[in-house]
């Protein structure tokens, strides 16, 4: 059996994802965040303009970094090579925390560099298990894994998103990243209940929120896309809220924007517009 | 077998069989929701692999238009799934596959190769490149022996190729198509990187499988071999004239910041 890894402490504050488009803004200092995530993948490298550019901003700011192709759901285990390189970054860095997907996005033969879903079966939740306790063993710390949004089930399913991932938790050590975005996503395309979902995660393993925009369904497509690419819109805004209040602590909170990146200062006005709602969700009674 | 005796890698290589190839029978039990959201991933993965190669052969891109970079994109996505974990490698090879689909057009695929090295040297490890003044420090005291002995470390993923078409102007002339872009002779194309900033720039074309054997750990003395080729009976001249190009290129190799090390 594994170890379990060292809790995380929890970190209150609000962040934006440290995209290229910014670098500049960042480097100016001036940024009111109080962290920044980057994608993981991107500066697994061995040198160059972006991870100098990381090396400043971390002077400055808490750095988490968020991996979108460890699959950790591989039947087939985790690729050493990848570990390797993360194993470096984090050394670099020295990150809040590493974070990654529940997800797998590969085979032993390809990879579909998307986050595919999971069975939620026994046995997927054995192999997601043994792969945490072999990845959080590589990076010697405890991770976070994402709940990601989804666009089909499986008719083998033998239990709920929110049971899979309180079990992982529980089994592994690991924490939770809230995206409230991909609950309010994954409610919509399969029809349960996002409050339940809330209401059945071990929310005291949360250390981080992402808040983030999407794109509905159409009349030609029923499924609505999870895509970063716009601004969140109001039922996350009010899931944010629920979510706050049923928190024992405010986590990192962050805005994630992917595609059609806007200036940084419209990202800080949405940052502040989650700063605000979590002033009165977290107020005393 | 039925779907629920099936193990979990079993469903995963299925799974990812229907991404990629929208003509594989669907898993047993799904029915449309299934199918709707396969669609959803299959899009995603497309996208994915389309903007990958459209952010790295940017340039290749702007000179073959959208329809053709299109089309060459999806024959290198289908020709080739990427295997590794980084998405980038998506765009290994794709010079060979504009050179297979463009074959009237040799420059397309000289460009694409450019662009694919430019990315290698940009995450490449930094380095501090010799200059001519610390080469000229260095080595002020060899011998005979030494110079024949000395092995240069050049900067890590500089890549060398010989091209029949002027790279620089079509470089420059972008989005615009400069119509006549062969080159008297072929050049050796070598690229390296200034501080972060990859570059790129067209010498003699036997600099090429001089840069390239120096690179695998030739002598200088091996070089100088191999710039008299075939003659095997050198005399004082060849070989004078061979030591002279020799030193040309050291010369120019330390101009273009390429050497970061003597015997490394």
């Amino acid at each position: 059996m594994a170890i379990q890894p060292d809790p995380i402490a929890p970190f209150s504050g609000f962040g934006l994802g440290l995209r290229r488009t910014h670098y500049d803004d960042f480097l100016a200092g001036g940024v009111p965040v109080d962290f920044v995530e980057v994608i993981s993948e991107n500066y697994m490298i061995e040198g160059g303009r972006q991870l100098r550019i990381l090396e400043q901003v971390r002077r400055d700011l808490p750095v988490i970094i968020h991996g979108v192709s460890m699959s950790i759901g591989s039947a087939r285990g985790l690729d050493g090579d990848y570990l390797a390189k993360l194993k470096r970054l984090e050394q670099r860095i020295d990150p809040l925390w590493v974070s990654d997907h529940l997800c797998w996005t590969r085979t032993s033969a390809h990879n579909s560099h998307d986050l595919l879903p999971m069975p939620l079966t026994r046995e997927a939740l054995q192999v997601v298990c043994d792969n945490i306790d072999h990845a959080q063993s590589v990076l010697g710390r405890a991770m976070l894994f994402e709940n990601p949004s989804s666009y089909l089930t499986f008719p083998e399913d033998e239990m709920s998103e929110w049971e899979f991932l309180s079990e992982m938790a529980q089994r592994t050590g690991c924490y939770l990243l809230l995206d409230v975005n991909n609950i309010y996503v994954s409610s919509q395309n399969h029809g349960f209940s996002a409050e339940e979902y809330l209401a059945g995660l071990p929310l005291d393993r949360v250390r981080q929120m992402h808040l983030a925009g999407h794109d509905p369904a159409t009349p030609e497509r029923d499924i609505i896309i999870d895509t970063h690419d716009r601004e969140v819109i109001e039922p996350v805004w009010a899931l944010y809220a629920k979510a706050l209040e049923m928190l024992p602590h405010l986590p990192a909170v962050m805005i994630e924007r992917d595609e059609h990146i806007p200036p940084v200062g419209e990202l800080i006005s949405e940052l502040d517009r989650a700063r605000e709602i979590a002033d009165r969700a977290m107020e005393p009674a | 077998m039925s779907a629920r005796s099936k193990t979990l890698a079993e469903r995963q290589e299925a799974f990812l069989a229907s991404v990629l190839d929208e003509g594989t029978p669907a898993p047993e039990g799904w029915g449309n929701r299934q199918a709707a959201g396969m669609a959803v991933y299959r899009g995603n993965y497309r996208s994915a692999l389309m903007g990958a190669l459209a952010e790295t052969y940017e340039r290749t891109a702007l000179y073959l238009g959208p329809e053709l970079f299109a089309r060459a994109s999806i024959n290198h996505a289908i020709a080739h799934p990427p295997s590794g974990w980084t998405i980038d490698e998506v765009g290994a090879g794709f010079d060979q596959t504009c050179a297979a689909m463009f074959g009237e057009n040799p420059e397309v695929a000289e460009l694409a190769w450019l662009e694919w090295a430019m990315l290698e040297l940009a995450t490449a490890p930094d380095c501090a490149p010799l200059t001519p003044q610390d080469f000229a420090s260095a080595s002020a005291e060899f011998g005979e022996e030494d110079w024949a002995g000395l092995r240069l470390g050049f900067q890590p993923r500089v890549s060398v190729r010989v091209v029949a078409h002027d790279l620089e102007a079509i470089w420059r002339a972008l989005p615009e198509r400069h119509e006549q872009t062969t080159l008297v002779e072929p050049r050796a194309c070598v690229t390296s990187r200034e501080d972060e900033r990859p570059t790129f720039t067209l010498l003699e074309a036997d600099h090429a499988p001089a840069i390239a054997a120096m690179q695998q750990g030739a002598s200088y003395g091996e070089l100088i071999a191999i710039l008299l080729g075939d003659n095997s009976d050198p005399g004082p001249d060849d070989i004078q004239n061979a030591a002279m190009r020799a030193g040309a290129m050291l010369g120019a190799w330390l101009g273009e910041g390429l050497i970061t090390a003597i015997n490394p």
